[in-house]
Formats: structure tokens, C-alpha cells, sequence
């Protein structure tokens, strides 16, 4: 039992449990003081658009559905470097006291402020120049988002034979099932039966010869590997047909077939995972690999596990995405303000349990076996989540099957929040680039998914997977400012959302400033030192030379506007506190 | 025209949250599955009757249409919404509301 994943994943429903039941119910009284008698916005400006009261079940489902994507899967892998028992803590501790705090506080601040999102709150507190800091910063963010999930997903389809076939099946069962609900306006239920059985055909098309032997040849992993580019390429116009087309043709009716596959495997994993007692599965991984991971130290390539570890797991224990999330829709629909706790806490609580679960899948394959898999250790999670699930799963599916189905889910969680990002950088762009040619519909996608597949294709994925967790973890540390400020406005205690906001602000700024200074030795190095991997390494090292340089202008831009936004909300907050930046009071006789 | 209550799976709040385990199983499975979904379609619905209601009664916000037959053929119809379309449409919007 001790020496099994099934021990820690207990441990951590318990720790979470005190963090839901003691710790979030103390906040909740001593800080923010629901009332359910206050009006929300839900009920305030309903119009059953976008303001509209909505259970708190629904909304549970929908926030966590929301924030749940491949942040928890891989981050706990790049974590892995330092030991499981690190990635652990953090996990547990990094969501008990700072990642639900964040989520929850989102939904609180944005109804407490008319049902606002973060953009306009942003501007009240710091003025134009921090909404603009805040959209340059959100504009490189998602460029980093996507370079991570487009070379992902490519390394995922070459990786897994099948498991394109597979995607290609769920994205065509969500097309047909859209035209069926929208155009034929077909009953839901009967829909989502044809869509069960076409997606069942998928995997089952993937997991066959046929499925399988759809892959590419163009070169060996890792000496001249062409293949992940044509992945990546292919990746991209998906991406970019989803993008244009409108929402219910495409990006809806996928998202809501892919639901299904994508929940079943984590509840499937976590059954596995309790079960191991049983089913005999032990720890494989070393609980310590010492602070500068395996390497030894930083000239030697080593990474510091601080600030590194806190970025490299992102959404499991905190991220900046969710405040986002909260703040643009959850907010507007929240029936009561009790409701913001089940509903912000319990979908962050359960983002760090699907977290969990994916660690325990790194954890159960040993550092050999991983290192077996070379090139493919980022699809480690597919190989661990097979051992742990064969027991259950193999009673109907061979183990080829179960890998295909695994590899596809990881896909599938990449794809689906990178075509809501890909639209989004769509929004961003009108917003920077005005009337500009840059803002016109088909060229911002294409510059949208361009910038992002040439980083995608420098092979470096873990590189850029920290600038992604910094960026990310940075936003989160930004929104827990925003809502200090707000609870300085209004003299309720700050303490303990400031100090997770200085610790996140100081430890990415950090995170950020050693990949930029690793991507700077890279580019001063020269062809020797750079980060791209092959073919551009070996066939043109002035364009690996000039993709490092790239990253270094990326990580500068992320740096500094991070830390002019960091000093903008700093201020604010030091204003709040005078009482300078009070709520607006209505007139006498008003 | 929309209503004013939201869209039908939504199970507004109120003493619909107090239903039975098999209720709010089915709410988070709507939360998760649809309810993304049908907010959006919505929202693309809205976009469509702001264009409709700008050609045809504009007027009311100060935009200068003139109001031809066909729009005082609707206004009967187009009363009950008036409130709530003007409601949104002067409703401050920022890039970061259309994330979902």
C-alpha cells in the first residue's frame, strides 16, 4: 500500500478535502463574506445571453470542463526531473493555499465588480497603461500557448500510430453530429448515441493495421525528423479551418463529442490508480533527483527546481487561465454568491486531482523505461495510464488499442483548447492591430498559427513549456493582485492572497529570466550550443541560430511586461491601501 | 426574441438545486458537455438580432435609420425586447469577456 500510487492519491483527497471543508470555509467567512442575499450580475442584468442565473452543478461541470486541458497531464512530467516527491508537494500545497484561493477569487472579484472581466477591472485599478501592458502580455502569452500545444500534438501523432486516424474519426463525428443537431435539428440524445458509436469506430479504425500504418517516414526521431513539421503542418490547418469556420460547425460539436473520451480516461485512470493495492502496480520513479535535477547543475544543463518547478506544473496547483475563464463567463452566471465557492474551489480542487492522477501515471514507469522511450518520453503519461488502467480497461481492449485511445485523449485535450486559443488570438489581434491588415480574419490566423509552428518545429518543447508555465503561472500571480486590490478597496484582509501573488509575481519573473538566459546562451553559442533540435540543427544552423534568438525577444517581451504589469498593480495596491483607489460612492440623495 | 431567463438546460438556480443526486449528476454532465455550447450559440444568435434590430429600429439608440414600414410593422412584436437590447448592446464589452 505504501510503496503504490493509490497511497498519495488518498493522502491528497485529503489534503484537499481540509482545504474545501476547514481552510476554503474560514476564508470564505473571515475574507470575502458571501451573502446570498446580494444581487449578483447573474440576476442583475439577466438577458439569457450572457447574464443568467445557472445552477451551481451546471456551473461546476462547465468551469472545470473550462480549465481542465493538457497544463495537469504533462506539467507534472517536466516536474518529474526534480523527483515525484517535489511535484507532489506542489501539487498539494501550491493548490491548498494559493491555486483555488486564485480561481475562486476571480469569480468574487468580477461579481463583486458588476460582473466585469479582468480587462475592464484592469483598467479601473491601473489605468489604460496596465490594460495595454495586460493585452501585450496576453497577445505573447497565447502565441507561447500555442507554439507548446501545436508541437504537442504533433509529437503525439507521431509518436502514437493511430491516434491521427482516431482524431481525425472524433473530428468528423463532431462535424456530422453538428450538422445533425444544428441543421437537421435531430434530439440531442439520439445524436450523442451516433456519436458514441462513431467515435468507438474511430479508435477502433486507429487501433487496426490500417489505422496504424497511416504514419509518416520522413526520418528517423530525432536525427532528421521532418515528420513532427508535417504533423505540426497538418495540425495547423486544422486549427486554422476551425478558426474560420463558425462555431457550430466546427469548434462546438468537437468539443462536445471529445467530452465524453476525454473524461472517461481520467476517471478510468483514477479508478486505476485507487486500485493498485490490488492490481499490484508500485512507484517506479525516485522520490528526489536533487535540486538541479539529473544534470547535476546549471552549466551542465540543469534546471533549479525554484523557480522552475512552480511553472512547470501550471494548472494543476495554479493557473493564470482560470482567472480568465472565471472572470468572462462563470462570473456573469452565478446564482448566488455561496456559490462561487463549490464552483471556483471544487473545480480547482478537482483540476489538482486530474493532476494527480497524472502524476501517478509518470510515477509507476521507471526512470529506465522512460529513458527507453527517447525521444517519445513526452508521451510517457500514455505508457504509465496503460499500465495502471490495463487491469480494467484489458478485460475488452488489447494493450495497442489502449495505448492509440490514451494517445488520442492527450490530443484531444491539446486540440480543443488550442482552437478556442487560435480564435481567440483572432480577438487579441483586431484589438492590437486596429484596422490593420494584421487584424483581418484569415491573416491573423495565418500569422496566428505560422509564428507558432516555426516555434514549434525547433524540437525544443520543454523550453518552450517553462516560457508557457511562466506566462501562465505570471497571469496568475497578476489576477491574485487585482483581487488584493479590490480587497483593500473595500478593507477586508489581503494577506492572504498577497503573499501567493509576491511569490507567484517574484518566482516567474524568475522562471522567465532563466529560460531567457538559457535561450541567450544557446543563441550566443552559436550551431554548439543551440536549443533547436533536428533537422534545422544539423541542415541550417543559421535558421536554428536565428529561431534561438527569437525565443530570447519572446522571453525579454514576456520579462518586462510581466514586470511593468507587476509594478502597475504593486502601485495600485499601495493606493488601495491609502485609501486612494476607494469604490465609487453614489451622490447624496441618489 | 430571448427571453429573459437563460437557456432551457441551464436549471436556473433556486429551489432547482435542491433536486435529488440523479438532478445534479445531470446538471454537471450539462455543465461539462453542453453548457459552453449553448451559451455560445446564443451569444452568435444575439450578434444576429443586435444587426436586425440596428437596421430596423436604430433610431432608438440615436442611430439615424429611418424608420420604414416594415419597422413599425415589428414594433409591436419588437417591444418586449427592446429593454433588454438596448441593455446589451451599451453594455461595456472588453477582448477578455469573449475568451468562452
Amino acid at each position: 500500500m505504501l510503496n503504490s500510487p493509490a497511497m498519495f492519491v488518498v493522502l491528497a483527497l485529503i489534503a484537499y478535502g481540509i482545504a474545501y471543508f476547514v481552510y476554503g470555509r474560514w476564508y470564505d467567512r473571515t475574507v470575502w463574506q458571501p451573502d446570498a442575499n446580494r444581487t449578483t450580475p447573474a440576476h442583475m442584468y439577466t438577458d439569457g445571453v450572457e447574464y443568467f442565473p445557472v445552477s451551481r452543478y451546471v456551473l461546476w461541470g462547465y468551469q472545470y470542463k473550462s480549465v481542465a486541458a493538457l497544463g495537469p497531464i504533462l506539467g507534472p512530467f517536466v516536474a518529474l526531473q526534480f523527483g515525484w516527491v517535489p511535484a507532489l508537494l506542489w501539487i498539494i500545497f501550491g493548490n491548498f493555499f494559493i491555486g483555488w484561493l486564485q480561481d475562486y477569487g476571480s469569480i468574487m472579484l468580477s461579481v463583486r465588480n458588476q460582473g466585469r472581466s479582468f480587462g475592464p477591472i484592469t483598467y479601473e485599478f491601473t489605468g489604460a497603461a496596465g490594460r495595454s501592458t495586460l493585452l501585450g502580455f496576453i497577445l505573447f502569452y497565447l502565441l507561447i500557448i500555442s507554439a507548446t500545444f501545436i508541437q504537442l500534438i504533433a509529437v503525439f501523432w507521431n509518436t502514437f500510430a493511430g491516434s491521427f486516424v482516431a482524431t481525425v474519426g472524433i473530428i468528423l463525428t463532431g462535424v456530422i453530429c453538428g450538422q445533425l443537431l444544428y441543421k437537421r435539428r435531430m434530439n440531442v440524445g439520439a445524436v450523442t448515441l451516433l456519436a458514441f458509436v462513431l467515435m468507438i469506430l474511430s479508435f477502433w479504425l486507429g487501433s487496426t493495421e490500417v489505422g496504424r500504418a497511416v504514419r509518416l517516414n520522413l526520418g528517423a526521431q530525432g536525427a532528421l525528423n521532418f515528420n513532427v513539421w508535417v504533423w505540426a503542418a497538418l495540425c495547423c490547418a486544422i486549427l486554422y479551418v476551425a478558426s474560420i469556420l463558425p462555431l457550430p460547425t466546427f469548434i462546438q460539436p468537437f468539443n462536445y463529442v471529445s467530452f465524453f473520451p476525454a473524461m472517461f480516461a481520467v476517471l478510468v485512470i483514477l479508478l486505476g490508480a485507487l486500485i493498485t493495492p490490488i492490481t499490484g502496480v508500485t512507484l517506479a520513479q525516485p522520490g528526489w533527483k536533487g535540486f538541479w535535477g539529473p544534470a547535476g547543475s546549471f552549466a551542465a544543463g540543469g534546471n533549479p527546481m525554484w523557480p522552475v518547478l512552480f511553472t512547470a506544473i501550471a494548472c494543476g496547483a495554479i493557473s493564470g487561465w482560470h482567472s480568465l475563464v472565471s472572470s468572462s463567463s462563470t462570473a456573469k452566471q452565478l446564482d448566488v454568491e455561496p456559490d462561487a465557492h463549490p464552483v471556483g474551489a471544487g473545480a480547482m480542487l478537482g483540476e489538482g486531482l486530474l493532476a494527480l492522477v497524472s502524476l501517478a501515471s509518470y510515477m509507476v514507469l521507471s526512470p529506465e523505461r522512460i529513458a527507453e522511450l527517447g525521444g517519445a518520453s513526452v508521451g510517457a503519461w500514455v505508457y504509465g495510464a496503460t499500465l495502471l488502467t490495463e487491469p480494467i480497461l484489458g478485460l475488452f481492449m488489447s494493450d495497442a488499442a489502449i495505448q492509440v485511445f490514451y494517445g488520442t485523449v492527450l490530443v484531444i485535450y491539446a486540440i480543443t483548447v488550442q482552437a478556442l486559443v487560435t480564435r481567440f488570438w483572432r480577438l487579441v489581434s483586431v484589438e492590437v492591430f486596429g484596422e490593420g491588415i494584421l487584424a483581418q480574419k484569415h491573416v491573423s490566423t495565418f500569422v496566428g498559427l505560422l509564428l507558432p509552428w516555426i516555434m514549434a518545429v525547433s524540437g525544443s518543447w520543454n523550453n518552450i513549456w517553462l516560457f508557457f508555465g511562466g506566462s501562465n503561472q505570471l497571469l496568475a500571480g497578476l489576477a491574485l493582485m487585482l483581487i488584493t486590490i479590490h480587497l483593500a478597496r473595500v478593507k477586508a484582509p489581503t494577506r492572504y492572497t498577497l503573499l501567493p501573488a509576491l511569490f507567484m509575481i517574484v518566482t516567474t519573473l524568475a522562471a522567465i529570466a532563466v529560460q531567457t538566459i538559457r535561450f541567450l546562451q544557446a543563441a550566443l553559442g552559436g550551431p554548439a550550443k543551440t536549443l533547436t533540435q533536428d533537422p534545422l540543427k544539423t541542415m541550417a544552423p543559421t535558421v536554428a541560430n536565428l529561431i534561438d534568438w527569437a525565443s530570447v525577444l519572446i522571453g525579454v517581451a514576456l520579462f518586462v511586461l510581466g514586470l511593468r504589469m507587476a509594478v502597475l498593480t504593486l502601485q495600485a495596491y499601495s493606493r488601495a491601501k491609502a485609501g486612494m483607489l476607494a469604490q465609487p460612492q453614489a451622490a447624496p440623495g441618489d | 426574441m430571448f427571453g429573459r431567463k437563460g437557456p432551457a438546460g441551464a436549471d436556473t438556480g433556486g429551489p432547482q438545486q435542491k433536486g435529488g443526486f440523479l438532478t445534479k449528476l445531470r446538471g454537471v454532465l450539462y455543465g461539462m458537455a453542453s453548457h459552453g455550447n449553448v451559451t455560445a450559440a446564443l451569444r452568435t444568435r444575439m450578434h444576429l438580432e443586435h444587426l436586425f434590430m440596428f437596421i430596423t429600429l436604430g433610431d432608438m439608440l440615436g442611430i439615424p435609420v429611418l424608420p420604414p414600414y416594415y419597422s413599425l410593422r415589428i414594433l409591436p412584436y419588437a417591444v418586449p425586447n427592446i429593454e433588454s437590447w438596448k441593455q446589451r448592446v451599451f453594455r461595456e464589452r472588453d477582448f477578455t469577456d469573449a475568451i468562452y
